[in-house]
């Protein structure tokens, strides 16, 4: 477990220190001149109307939920995936034959399908 | 821990550079497409020796530093610089568990180096790798959402918006195409992927073509790359969410989005094209023997061999790449969701039920769980089978003009 979140962590660490003395460097070096007009938001060169946070499209919505229910159901899917090529270690751990196993995911994802088919014909996907 | 942190010099230096030397290598390949001359005049500074234009990207890398690195007044301060640093850590992350090559001996000229074979891989044995990488590739939405809201600019809200929903919507088909790898080689772990192609001789892309193609697809839009490059169409969203950065963050941006590309590359080419093998050139075992050699060099020979053949690879598909850059017209947005949902969503599932099914099948007539040739012929039908489907039902599943014919009605009940 050590062998393995050590690395990763020190990859961060010199990940992110590499990119803040980028910065530092960019700060550090580039000239500093202000203007007025170069405060202002860029909108090919007319005068910003309001703020920029406002209410956008639902369908934005529509898509994130989606992404996380169907994400989190195909999840469900690696750890077996990974348990499938060992069926000795399958039957110890579950205590059913693989047989069985592969054919509850496969009830799995006919249910899945069946959620699909169900969001598809209430028009989640249509992006009109 | 020494050894982890001498591979982490060697990515994090090998990384920037081929980054700043793929943005050439990328103009110099636009500019021949389009049949021009491209950037060949920066060579040895302070000479007049133009070789190839090969200094072009130190004279980048010096005039993006010594720009200025403005923050604009409407921002949000503390997210507008967090941004960039979030995308590139994220981007620079992905390669702890993603192998370089696949391993060299432990001794050089007689001068013990390790305990064992070096592994090419920062993080050796992850069994989480592909877990590890799809998470580092959702914290790259953040950073973009985050670049698109502390800007307070409405092309780069409307382009973070947009960006955001394209990544996680391609998130979906990415994770099914890599589902038939990982129940196929029976493992999450690059390095075991790779050895499985090598000790059947099967790649993936052969034995899976459907997930290969799926996964190709959505890797490029995960990558923002030209048919997809939605979140930052110019014409439309002038930068998209980095329309407000300028200088060095800017710069951060830009290489994140090439660290994007290469980390796909390498994914496609371990995933599916074999990673370190080559049929009769590299041996099949996941350790190096040196092909059963006594010569003592030859386990360096075939180690560094592994290290040419998977870069060969990369550098080819990295190259695949550009040329769909500059050869392909862009979609249009609705096009985009349409093809992640109603078509390449329900390829992915085909896919993995053919491939688990398959391998059952297998499992019970010969009792062997790997990859065989015997399934190779039955998986290019269910592929070819698939894509004539979708291609016929394609026209009707894509059409998302107004409905302008429909009564509100009609309309209400199908909403």
């Amino acid at each position: 477990m050590e062998t393995l979140v050590l690395p990763v962590l020190l990859f961060v660490v010199c990940a992110a220190m590499l990119a803040i003395g980028m910065l530092a460097a960019g700060s550090l070096i580039g000239p500093k001149r202000n203007t007025a007009v170069k405060e202002m938001p860029y909108e090919s060169g007319m005068d910003p109307a309001h703020d920029a946070r406002r209410r956008f499209d639902v369908r934005f919505h529509l898509v994130a939920i989606a992404f996380l229910i169907f994400d989190v159901e195909v999840l469900f899917l690696y750890p077996w995936a990974v348990a499938n090529t060992n069926p000795a270690g399958l039957a110890a751990q579950v205590g059913l034959s693989q047989l069985v196993v592969f054919c509850e995911v496969m009830v799995f994802v006919v249910l899945l399908t069946v959620g699909f088919v169900y969001a598809w014909r209430k028009g989640v996907f249509q992006w009109r | 821990m020494i050894e982890a942190l001498v591979k982490i010099a060697i990515l994090l230096g090998g990384l920037m550079t081929a980054a700043a030397y793929f943005v050439l290598l990328e103009r110099r390949m636009a500019a021949w497409i389009q049949d021009r001359v491209g950037p060949n005049r920066v060579g040895i500074p302070l000479t007049k020796i133009r070789v190839l234009g090969l200094g072009q990207p130190l004279a980048d890398g010096v005039k993006f530093i010594t720009k200025e690195e403005y923050t604009p007044a409407h921002v949000d301060k503390r997210l507008y610089v967090l941004a960039p640093i979030v995308i590139l850590v994220a981007a620079l992350a992905t390669f702890a568990v993603i192998p370089f090559g696949s391993m060299i001996p432990a001794t050089v000229f007689g001068y013990r180096l390790a305990e064992k074979p070096i592994e090419l891989v920062v993080a050796p044995g992850a069994n989480v790798g592909m877990i590890y990488v799809f998470a580092l590739s959702s914290i790259a939405v953040y950073g973009v959402i985050l670049g698109g809201w502390a800007s307070n600019n409405k092309y780069s809200f409307l382009g973070a918006l947009r960006s955001s929903a394209q990544l996680i919507a391609y998130e979906l088909p990415l994770g099914l195409g890599l589902l038939g790898v990982v129940l196929a080689s029976g493992s999450m772990d690059l390095g075991v992927i790779i050895g499985s192609q090598a000790s059947s001789g099967i790649w993936f892309a052969i034995a899976q073509p459907l997930g290969f193609c799926v996964f190709v697809v959505a890797a490029f839009a995960e990558a923002a790359r030209l048919p997809f490059d939605l979140p930052e169409c110019e014409q439309e969203l002038v930068g998209g969410y980095h329309t407000e950065y300028s200088g060095i963050k800017l710069l951060l941006f830009l290489v994140a989005e090439f660290l994007h590309m290469i980390a796909a590359s390498f994914l496609i080419v371990i995933l599916f094209l074999g990673g370190w093998h080559f049929w009769g050139l590299t041996g099949g075992s996941a350790e190096i023997d040196g092909w059963g050699l006594a010569w003592s060099g030859a386990p360096w020979l075939q180690g560094l061999l592994r290290i040419v053949v998977l870069m060969t690879k990369i550098t080819l598909v990295i190259v695949g790449f550009m040329i769909i850059r500059w050869s392909w017209p862009r979609f249009r947005f609705d096009q985009l969701m349409a093809l992640a949902w109603k078509v390449m969503l329900p390829l992915g599932l085909i896919n993995f039920v053919a491939v688990a099914m398959m391998q059952q099948l297998q499992a019970v007539f010969t009792g062997a769980m790997g990859p065989s040739w015997l399934m190779v012929p039955i998986a290019w039908g269910v592929a070819v089978a698939a894509w004539l489907g979708i291609t016929w039902a394609a026209p009707m599943i894509a059409d998302n003009r107004p409905r302008r014919e429909l009564d509100p009605w009609e309309i209400d009940s199908q909403i």
